[in-house]
């Protein structure tokens, strides 16, 4: 894929990210709950896996962090070290992380929406 | 004759690792504000990925039942996580903001008007609109410090 494609799926991330990213924290802090002891509760955080609402938005959080994240790691590094070779590597290893994170991430998503 | 050849060794430069580089390179004269700026954005955004990675395994936790959250939330409830996760909200609002700054100067025309490089060279500083931004993102980040005190370590609505 194109360098400049990469970087435009990017700026729709980050946008993404933003949004997201201010409810999560807003949602931890004071948004439907009544402190950050009562958001780390089992139920309450079980709650927020089996509304399709919340579901939706820790689903673009995940998807939007970790391809913004990586990518940011990726161009760092390749602007480290030039070459073929450490390109292919760069890549491949940040797709890899990737692959674990989203794995991770949509797994735990699916099965607690799904009440394991 | 033996005593004519002289050997010649390869000189060899001192190494730096990829980090001293990229900290000797924010602090080296001239220094200007955008520089720190991109170092600060770039050491907060590889900390948030770590913070990240560690967050959705931590996180995944929840499939294993109520006792193994309640345990890991129990370890992790400590003044000490406390001040990781302080670290977070404000590498998190400091590179956001800093980060909307990098997308307008990228998209927009406010990197300012470029100056003639006469002698003695100034520093091409930030437009005054990116400077503004940049100066929100530090007042934004100072102000979720507090905020992320007042939630984290005074039980706010607790």
């Amino acid at each position: 894929m194109r360098e400049s494609t990469l970087q435009l799926i990017n700026y729709i991330m980050i946008l993404a990210l933003l949004v997201t990213l201010a409810l999560h924290l807003a949602m931890q802090a004071f948004l439907g709950v009544t402190g950050y002891a009562q958001a780390l509760s089992y139920d309450t955080a079980l709650a927020r896996y089996r509304e399709p609402l919340s579901v939706s938005l820790l689903t673009i959080l995940l998807i939007a962090a970790t391809y913004h994240g990586l990518f940011g790691l990726r161009n760092i590094l390749l602007e480290f070290r030039t070459g073929p070779r450490w390109d292919t590597f760069v890549t491949s290893a940040t797709l890899g992380l990737a692959v674990v994170m989203l794995g991770w991430g949509l797994w735990t998503i699916v099965a607690a929406f799904g009440g394991f | 004759m033996r005593d004519a050849i002289v050997s010649i060794k390869k000189a060899k430069a001192p190494k730096k690792d990829f980090i001293t580089t990229q900290v000797a390179w924010g602090f080296r004269k001239p220094m200007n504000l955008e520089k720190l700026a991109l170092l600060a954005q770039r050491v907060s955004g590889v900390g948030l990925l770590v913070y990240l990675f560690f967050h959705i395994f931590v996180t995944g936790s929840i499939t294993s039942g109520e006792q193994a959250w309640e345990g890991l939330m129990g370890m992790l409830f400590n003044p000490l996580a406390h001040i990781g996760e302080l670290l977070v909200v404000v590498g998190a609002t400091f590179h956001g903001i800093n980060g909307i700054r990098v997308m307008l100067l990228e998209l927009t025309s406010l990197v300012g008007h470029p100056i003639r490089p006469d002698y003695p060279y100034k520093t091409q500083m930030l437009g005054k609109g990116q400077q503004s931004i940049l100066y929100t993102a530090m007042i934004m980040a100072g102000l979720s410090t507090i905020a992320g005190i007042f939630f984290l370590f005074m039980g706010a609505g607790a």
